[in-house]
């Protein structure tokens, strides 16, 4: 055997696992498809606005070559373009009239480089969702089987937040949280007296407030407030694969990293019932080779997670590797987005804040948790948000020109507050990934084609917390109020790929049983979200970081036990 | 995703928009090397480039700071249009600068050039309302790169406004007077 373990991939839950596993002894390969990126030397984190050859803009004519699909995101700019894969370069298809945007970085640290850092525990209200009103399998884990877990990948991730004590979104092992603002203040203050069932909270973020010893041994540093972390950060603030998990895989001299190196299938040997070999093609010289090791991971993420399995076809698994159930590529969720509301809010002149908070407010799920909704919908949805004060972009619509108008801009403009609904997504089987019949990319590798649209469910959900964002605006006491989206986004705006490979307690209807093992491959894993049996409303990757080390620590057992 | 993103992400959308078809502009002495590797020629004429920089002054003007020609507003936008402009951003700019000059010749019967300052303030005053007021696209986009242009030059992120590139702290709720200025950054 070349390894002990392979890892896929080297985004947020591939970080983990390798850390995990290597951590516990165990010579570890991790397969990166993109390219390698140095730590604080590829950032162009201290470049300030007036360095970027475009301020910070990315040439229209290359958008619409290069990124149509990655060009919606946020957080694509002229500062964070290296993190997004060209889509001329990595053709995806889908039905015509149904739109999927598939946001994604090869290379090494993978989203978790670019990611928005938002930190949430799933609750035993979403572990329990499926079983209760029957959308999806009943999860095979409840909250106290992944509590220690939580907390440990917390730890040492640093997620900053404030406990709240709330039943659907339980509290953490924080760091210091950041304070809300004055708009934010009184926001909080009056919203939750005009609705007690509602809670306004910081956003939990994984950015170090605080750094402790454990982080500090790993190179990284308090977080400096500029919030352009998704160009990478050279303090190390934030939780990436590159801040934090492979330094400290590579400190044990257990870690193997390849980059440029796409996984392309798996291999399986019926006989022992185990994943044999890993099938790999040099992305630059196109060479297939193979590598084997006693225990897999595949933390490809979802999407390509299912490709994947579904390119691993045996005469034992004809319908993909893992596949007995069928449930390989389908059950595709995201969160709902397009949801969200602004409004002024009135006051607070005199005040204003110091310093670029890296995270907003949080309002938690409340539908179905402490309001009744059941006779519309089922499940529920959170918001984030935040205030502020606009600067200088708000002379762009209003009417004025000279001195007026750059001695108007010198001082914030009044306070601004907005939110944002995420919604939560039920599993479908509809909802689906496969290979696509003929067309191949640039490796020969078949297409992923990506069929998903929003549910009944879904779209009410949305359509109510459009509803809400705007009745809290004004609950608050904010004036011109209105909505920020006409429509909801396609299904993956969000970036929260989820569901392709779900855990579930029966092997004829889900991938995965409850330590993110192949019920019917052993020595196969998967943890990144292609695992999950539903969405939450929740950002995920902290769910993800969690079953992670979950799942590497009892590969690590049933291998020391001989049971691997 | 987080707020401060969905600000950025406004930003994007609001560059995104590509609304008219037009033609390149003429090729002309404001040529330069660094361009050189544009297939396309530069963006101004030589008059349409003096009457870019009058133009960005009259609306951002000297005060106890620089003005958008001293901030080096007029090349950035120039530089921008080549280097990041599709043809149909850069049709809409110079037809934001000819409307301008219309303008002038049907008011005044003169180009904006030969205008008197207090002239020209109060023709852009006019048109800024009228534009902004009905929405009109082309118009939006000219004013967004001028003022992206001065407040993210360093003179208007660090003179004009405020910019520290390592804040080093959060403080959440302080009198604006002790803060100073409003922050040139988005947030």
């Amino acid at each position: 055997m070349d390894f002990d373990a392979i890892v896929v991939g080297s985004g947020i839950s591939g970080g983990w696992v390798a850390k995990e596993l290597c951590e516990r002894g165990l010579r570890t390969l991790m397969i990166e498809r993109g390219r390698h990126v140095n730590h604080r030397k590829d950032y162009l984190d201290f470049s300030p606005p007036w360095e970027l050859p475009n301020r910070g803009l990315v040439p229209e004519d290359e958008i619409r070559e290069h990124y149509p699909i990655q060009g919606t995101s946020y957080a694509f700019n002229e500062g964070t373009k290296q993190f997004w894969v060209k889509d001329s370069e990595h053709p995806y298809s889908t039905p015509e009239d149904r739109a999927f945007h598939w946001i994604r970085g090869y290379h090494l640290g993978g989203r978790s480089l670019t990611w928005a850092r938002q930190t949430y525990r799933f609750s035993d209200i979403d572990f329990s969702a499926n079983k209760k009103d029957g959308h999806g399998v009943d999860w095979p884990i409840r909250y106290a089987d992944i509590s220690p877990w939580y907390d440990r990948v917390e730890r040492f991730a640093g997620i900053s937040g404030a406990s709240e004590g709330l039943e659907q979104l339980p509290d953490g092992q924080f760091l210091q949280p950041m304070e809300l603002n004055c708009a934010e203040r009184a926001f909080k203050e009056r919203l939750e007296k005009e609705h007690p069932t509602r809670r306004v909270t910081i956003g939990r973020c994984a950015n170090l407030s605080e750094p402790t010893e454990e982080h500090i041994k790993l190179g990284r540093g308090p977080c400096q407030l500029r919030s352009v972390c998704d160009r990478g950060c050279g303090y190390g603030a934030y939780f990436s694969t590159l801040s934090s998990t492979l330094p400290a895989a590579q400190r044990t001299g257990n870690l193997t990293v390849i980059t440029d190196t796409i996984v392309e299938s798996l291999d399986y040997d019926h006989a022992k019932r185990r994943v044999s070999g890993v099938r790999v093609i040099d992305s630059k010289t196109k060479q297939r080779r193979s590598y084997q090791a006693r225990v897999v991971f595949v933390n490809g993420s979802t999407i390509p997670t299912a490709q994947i399995l579904l390119a691993s076809r045996s005469e034992y698994f004809p319908d993909g590797l893992a596949n007995r159930s069928g449930a390989v590529g389908r059950y595709l969720m995201d969160h709902v987005q397009g949801v969200g509301a602004t409004g002024h809010m009135p006051g607070f002149l005199d005040r204003y804040y110091y310093g670029r908070r890296p995270t907003g407010i949080y309002i938690p799920r409340y539908a179905n948790v402490t309001e009744d909704n059941s006779a519309q919908f089922v499940r529920g949805y959170g918001f984030q948000g935040k205030g502020e004060r606009p600067s200088w972009d708000r002379g762009i619509d209003q009417i004025g020109v000279g001195v007026d108008l750059k001695q108007g801009l010198r001082d914030p403009g009044p306070w601004q507050m907005v939110l944002f609904g995420f919604t939560e997504m039920l599993p479908r089987a509809d909802n689906r990934v496969t290979l696509h019949p003929s067309r191949k990319d640039q490796w020969g590798i078949p297409l992923v084609h990506i069929d998903c649209t929003h549910g009944e469910n879904d779209l009410k959900l949305a359509a109510q917390a459009k509803q809400d964002a705007l009745d809290m605006l004004t609950a608050a006491g904010c004036e011109n109020v209105r909505s920020l989206f006409p429509h909801v986004s396609p299904p993956g705006s969000t970036v929260h790929e989820m569901g392709t490979a779900r855990m579930g307690r029966d092997p004829e209807t889900s991938v995965l049983n409850a330590h993110n093992q192949a019920h019917d491959v052993p020595n196969l894993f998967i943890t990144d979200g292609a695992c999950m049996a539903s969405s939450g409303c929740a950002n995920p990757s902290l769910t993800y970081m969690a079953l992670s080390a979950r799942a590497a620590n009892h590969a690590a057992d049933r291998l020391a036990s001989g049971e691997l | 995703m987080s707020v401060k993103d969905q600000k950025l992400n406004r930003r994007a959308m609001l560059l995104g928009a590509v609304l008219l078809v037009g033609g390149a502009a003429a090729l002309t002495r404001f040529s330069r090397s660094s361009t050189a590797k544009s297939a396309r020629g530069p963006a101004f004429s030589a008059d349409q480039f003096a009457l870019l920089e009058q133009v960005t002054e009259v609306i951002i003007p000297v005060t106890d700071t620089p003005g958008a020609i001293g901030a080096g507003v007029p090349v950035f936008i120039r530089d921008l249009l080549l280097n990041w402009g599709s043809e149909q951003s850069r049709a809409e700019i110079v037809q934001v600068l000819e409307a301008i000059e219309q303008r002038t010749w049907s008011k005044h019967g003169s180009g904006f050039l030969e205008l008197p300052d207090s002239q020209r303030l109060e023709l852009m005053r006019a048109y800024d309302e009228q534009s902004v007021t009905g929405h009109d696209p082309a118009y939006r986009k000219f004013k967004q790169l001028v003022l992206l242009g001065y407040y993210h030059s360093e003179i208007g992120a660090t003179q004009e406004l405020r910019f520290e590139l390592v804040p080093g702290a959060w403080r959440s709720c302080l009198p604006l007077n002790e803060v100073g200025r409003a922050s040139a950054f988005w947030t």
